[in-house]
Order: C-alpha cells, then sequence, then structure tokens
C-alpha cells in the first residue's frame, strides 16, 4: 500500500449505448480519498452511466477512468471489487439470505473458491455491521426489515469488501427524511473517519449541498458545474441544470443556503 | 452484547460433513432400493439392478443440481432443464442419433451424448437469445422462450419419426416417456456418468457466485463476479449434463424443480449447500422412483410405468404451486 490518497479520475469521459447517441459527452470527475463527491442534475442526464463507467461495467467511447493512475477496465473484476464498492437505489435479494449472510458476500473478492468465510472475513464483516448499525438483525432477511434497514444493509455489503472507492447511486430516493439524514451521515463518516472516496448519485439538493465536500451537477451528459457546495448552489448553476426557477433561502452561517424551485 | 446476533457461516467442514451425510443417505437408498424387485434375487438380477439404478443416479443428480444451478443464475424459482427447453434440446440429438443407426459409423455410447449435448447447447443458446435484452434476462420471457423452443423442438422429433422406419417408432415412443431401459450399456452410463460429474464440480465451483448475483446483476459484478462468463459456465456445465441425463433415459421433467426446492427449504438458501444437496437428493429420488415404477408397474396393469411419467405426474401440480405462490409475493 502507498501513503498517496486513492483517487478516482474519470478524464474526458464519452459514452454511447448507440452509435451517434452519446449519453456522456466529456465528463470529467474526480473522487478524492476523505471526501464525500455528491453527483447532481436531472433524470436522464447521465448519473448512472457515469457510475457505470466508474464501476468499470461500462466501457467509455473515448475518455477514460482511472483509479490511482491504472484504468479501471485494465483490472480483473476481483481485483477491482477489491478497491471499488457499489451500493445500488434498491436493495433486493432473490433468495432469503439473512443480512448476515448479504453482508458476507461483499467477501466474494477477497475469498477463494467456493467463498468459505474464514476468521478474517468474519471480523470485516462484523466491523462493516457495527458501523452501519445492522449487527442487532443479522440474523434477519432484507424482507423483514424496512427500507433505511436494508439500504444499510447494502452499505455494510459494500464496506465488507474493503474498498477504498465506494459508489452510491441515490441510495435515499426512497427513504424517510430521518433515515435520508441517517444515511447522509453514514457517508459523511467513510469519508472523514474511514478516508474512503464516496461518490453519491443524488435527487436531493439540500442534503448533497449540505454534506457533500464537492459537488457535481450534470445535464445532458455534460457537466455544468463542479466544486464546493458554496461555489456550485447557486440560482443560475441549478437553473440551468434543472429548468426551472430557484429561490435560494438563506440558511445560518457558514452553511450553504436552501434550494427551493418556484 | 446480550444476544448472539450472528449465526456461524459455512465452514469447510460443515460442507464436508453435509457431503458425508448425504453420500451415505443416497448409498444407503440405493442399497434399499436394488433389493426391492419382482425377480427372484440373483447375482445377475441385482447387477443389472444395480447398473440400472446407477444410471438413474447420474440422470437424477444430473438433472436436479442443474436445476438448482439455473434457479440461482436465473433468479426464478421456475427455472429447470425440461422447462426450459434444453431437455428437448438434447433430446432431439438423442433421437436423431437413434434414427441414424446403422447409417454412421459411431458407436451408440459415443454418438448419444455428443448429438445430445449439441442439440442442448443450441437450444441453451436459442432461449437465452429469445429471452435477453441488452444482457437482461427476464424471468417470465424465459420460461416463455422455454415453451416456444420445446413446442419447436417437439416438432422436429416428429419430423425425424417419419423419416424412421414404422417398426421402430415404438421403440422411439417408449423412449420419448423418460425411462431407464432395461440393460444399461456400461460404456454409455461411464460416459454420462463422467459428464454429470464434471458438471456437478463446475457448478459447484459457481455456487458462491450465484449467492452474489441473488443481490442484482451491479451488486454482483461490482464484487468481482465476471457475470457474463458466469452464465456461460453454467449453460455449458447444465447443457452437459442435461445431455447425458437425456441420453441416458430420455426426457425426464420436474425433477430439476422439485428437487432443489425441498433442498432449499430444508437446508436454506446457500447455494453451495443447494446445489450439492440438490444432486444427492435427486440421485436417492430418482433411484427411489424408478424402483417404484418398476414395482407397481404390474399393479396398474401397465407392464412396467416409465419413470418420467411419474415426475411429470408430481411435478405438473408442483409448478403450479410454485407460480402462484410467486403470483402471492409480487405486490399487485
Amino acid at each position: 500500500m502507498t501513503d498517496r490518497p486513492h483517487v478516482l479520475d474519470a478524464d474526458a469521459v464519452v459514452f454511447a449505448y448507440r452509435p451517434g447517441e452519446p449519453v456522456l459527452r466529456g465528463v470529467s470527475l474526480r473522487g478524492q480519498a476523505g471526501r464525500l463527491t455528491c453527483l447532481l442534475g436531472p433524470n436522464g442526464s447521465g448519473k448512472t452511466t457515469l457510475l457505470k463507467c466508474l464501476l468499470g461495467q461500462l466501457t467509455p467511447t473515448s475518455g477514460e477512468v482511472l483509479l490511482d493512475g491504472v484504468p479501471v477496465g485494465g483490472r480483473s473484476p476481483r481485483e477491482l471489487a477489491r478497491l471499488v464498492a457499489y451500493v445500488p437505489q434498491f436493495p433486493t435479494s432473490a433468495f432469503s439470505f439473512t443480512v448476515q449472510q448479504i453482508v458476507l458476500t461483499g467477501r466474494f473478492a477477497h475469498t477463494g473458491a467456493l467463498s468459505l468465510a474464514g476468521p478474517k472475513d468474519l471480523a470485516v464483516a462484523r466491523e462493516a455491521m457495527r458501523m452501519t448499525e445492522t449487527l442487532a438483525f443479522a440474523r434477519r432477511t432484507l424482507a423483514e426489515l424496512s427500507g433505511g434497514e436494508s439500504q444499510r444493509v447494502m452499505i455494510a455489503r459494500a464496506l465488507a469488501q474493503q474498498p477504498s472507492v465506494v459508489l452510491l447511486d441515490e441510495p435515499t430516493s426512497h427513504l424517510d427524511i430521518k433515515n435520508q439524514l441517517r444515511i447522509y451521515r453514514m457517508m459523511e463518516r467513510l469519508a472523514d473517519d474511514w478516508r474512503m472516496a464516496v461518490v453519491c448519485v443524488s435527487h436531493d439538493v439540500n442534503l448533497a449541498g449540505r454534506f457533500a465536500d464537492d459537488l457535481v451537477v450534470m445535464r445532458d451528459g455534460r457537466v455544468v458545474a463542479a466544486g464546493p457546495p458554496a461555489e456550485v448552489i447557486r440560482a443560475d448553476v441549478l437553473r440551468e441544470a434543472y429548468d426551472v426557477e430557484i429561490d435560494l433561502i438563506p440558511a445560518p452561517p457558514d452553511d450553504v443556503p436552501l434550494v427551493r424551485a418556484r | 452484547m446480550t444476544e448472539p446476533a450472528e449465526t456461524p457461516p459455512l465452514s469447510a467442514g460443515k460442507l464436508a460433513a453435509t457431503v458425508a451425510a448425504l453420500l451415505a443417505g443416497t448409498l444407503v437408498v440405493g442399497g434399499l432400493c436394488s433389493l426391492v424387485g419382482l425377480a427372484e434375487l440373483t447375482a445377475q438380477v441385482w447387477l443389472s439392478r444395480a447398473l440400472r439404478l446407477l444410471a438413474a443416479a447420474a440422470v437424477g443428480a444430473g438433472l436436479a443440481a442443474a436445476g438448482a444451478a439455473l434457479q440461482g443464475l436465473l433468479r426464478n424459482p421456475l427455472a429447470e432443464p425440461y422447462i426450459l427447453g434444453v431437455s428437448s434440446g438434447a433430446g432431439v440429438g438423442v433421437l436423431l442419433g437413434l434414427a441414424l443407426t446403422g447409417t454412421i459409423a459411431m458407436p451408440l455410447w459415443a454418438s448419444t451424448p455428443v448429438l445430445a449435448f449439441a442439440g442442448a447447447l443450441a437450444t441453451c443458446s436459442a432461449v437465452y437469445a429469445i429471452a435477453q435484452r441488452r444482457g437482461r434476462l427476464d424471468p417470465y420471457s424465459l420460461i416463455l422462450s422455454g415453451v416456444i423452443v420445446n413446442a419447436f423442438n417437439g416438432a422436429i422429433m416428429l419430423t425425424i419419426y417419419l423419416y424412421v422406419d414404422r417398426y421402430r417408432i415404438a421403440e422411439f415412443a417408449y423412449w420419448a416417456m423418460g425411462q431407464l431401459p432395461d440393460s444399461t450399456n456400461l460404456l454409455l452410463l461411464v460416459v454420462c456418468g463422467g459428464c454429470v460429474v464434471a458438471g456437478w464440480l463446475a457448478l459447484l465451483a459457481q455456487a458462491s457466485a450465484f449467492n452474489v448475483l441473488g443481490l442484482g446483476d451491479d451488486v454482483a459484478a461490482s464484487s468481482g463476479v465476471s457475470v457474463h462468463r458466469l452464465r456461460l459456465v453454467t449453460f455449458a456445465a447444465v447443457g452437459l449434463m442435461t445431455a447425458a441425463a437425456v441420453a441416458l433415459a430420455g426426457p425426464i421433467g420436474f425433477l430439476g424443480l422439485i428437487v432443489p426446492h425441498i433442498c432449499r427449504m430444508v437446508l436454506g438458501p446457500d447455494h453451495r449447500v443447494a446445489v450439492i444437496a440438490s444432486g444427492f437428493v435427486g440421485a436417492a429420488g430418482l433411484m427411489a422412483a424408478e424402483t417404484l415404477c418398476r414395482t407397481i408397474g404390474p399393479w396398474v396393469g401397465a407392464g412396467r410405468v416409465p419413470v418420467g411419467i411419474l415426475t411429470a405426474l408430481i411435478g405438473g401440480p408442483f409448478f403450479i404451486y410454485l407460480l402462484r405462490r410467486r403470483f402471492r409475493e409480487v405486490p399487485a
């Protein structure tokens, strides 16, 4: 391991599902260890496609995604899984696995052919469940949990991969405000205390503005604005991105203003 | 901490103990079955019975383990070699082999499995190509493509019937009912048994990936599973095992549906256990079913009852039960 902090770098990424119809038109983004980066933008702006390029599941038509200087596509799936983890929008489990079994699947890339968990795997899984406060229902199945609890299980599962980068796809889109807050606080802790690079696709401008270290606002496959929340949460930027008139409501000092669509 | 929140996970020791227990149970069932029958128990009768039961064990293990793996790969409790049309594809190959007997130079033990494997793989590719859209598989499209491909393969089989000597049609029809022949071809048994074991081991090596795949393609891929490769290896192994089963006993349906469900109900959803257990329980189950069919034959006035009829009579209602339960689970 080097002392250099881990960096995920997307450089001028272009991607098209069909030739001639690019979904991403030259997107650059940087996720750094110890920082929470939130990706904002209207539906269809290319956020999820960008996330898949960052995960190495889609190969950019041009441009590249580098992890610590090496293209993500150049690493084997197992190698990549030990560096980058993913949390889906909707937690699902086709089979009635317990929470503990689900978290242990995060050890897939660290274990042998049968993926039998050793003491170290158990310790890592336990630590991940403790961090996400899911240890109490380790024996229950996903179907028995609430939306917020299930999402925390998926975060625990991602942490069990011991990654240096965590990518989340709208993890709070179906949660109530208390659970939204809880997930954002958790992401903040992963960046601050666990020194991970956290990149989160978000629909909530206010939560993202409040917790993120960096914001990236997209529209039509391009980056409209990027930088610290104080620079990005501006009426003109958000109007351009979302096509609505925006009122900014002053928040307590040192906080970014609240956004209200008119 | 007040209560032990976690359960001990699957360990190598626990897995080995499960295998030992299942193997012992299967051997006991096989041993008992070899003693049951109408004919007087001479050494020669016992040997031919034991060979037939070995064939039944290979067929049962192959179909049940293949079913467990397909259900894991496709996240679909209704997936099974017979329902997805893999069996009928292998059947076309076997029938072609039977029809060409005498025309081609290869011996039966070589030509039948090879043609069956070719048919099974062709059907796997066809079903997959019909049901997939941009690399995603919709569970219901998959079942429907299975239905379509089954009907298509049925038509090809009937076409083969048209061209064979009409005196041999009875032989073909008996084969199509799914039954183990009275005298087992030893070489065919060795070749097919080897295919089943090889496929079974290949599926066991994929079993932990099925567990991850249950959480979604994206989650699996980001956890280190090569989803595309997993599909290829699984379909190839399932094709191989199904081909071996069909070459030995003709199309036997629903075993790959019933057995994995029973195993999961008793032993939990972990595919590493389900793939192993389904193989053993499938072997024991088909040996028992075969013995039952041979024994009750005269009582129902049919001489001998093909075991494929029994599995279909049990499996049909079971399929409907699973289908209804699945619909109930899906919120309106």
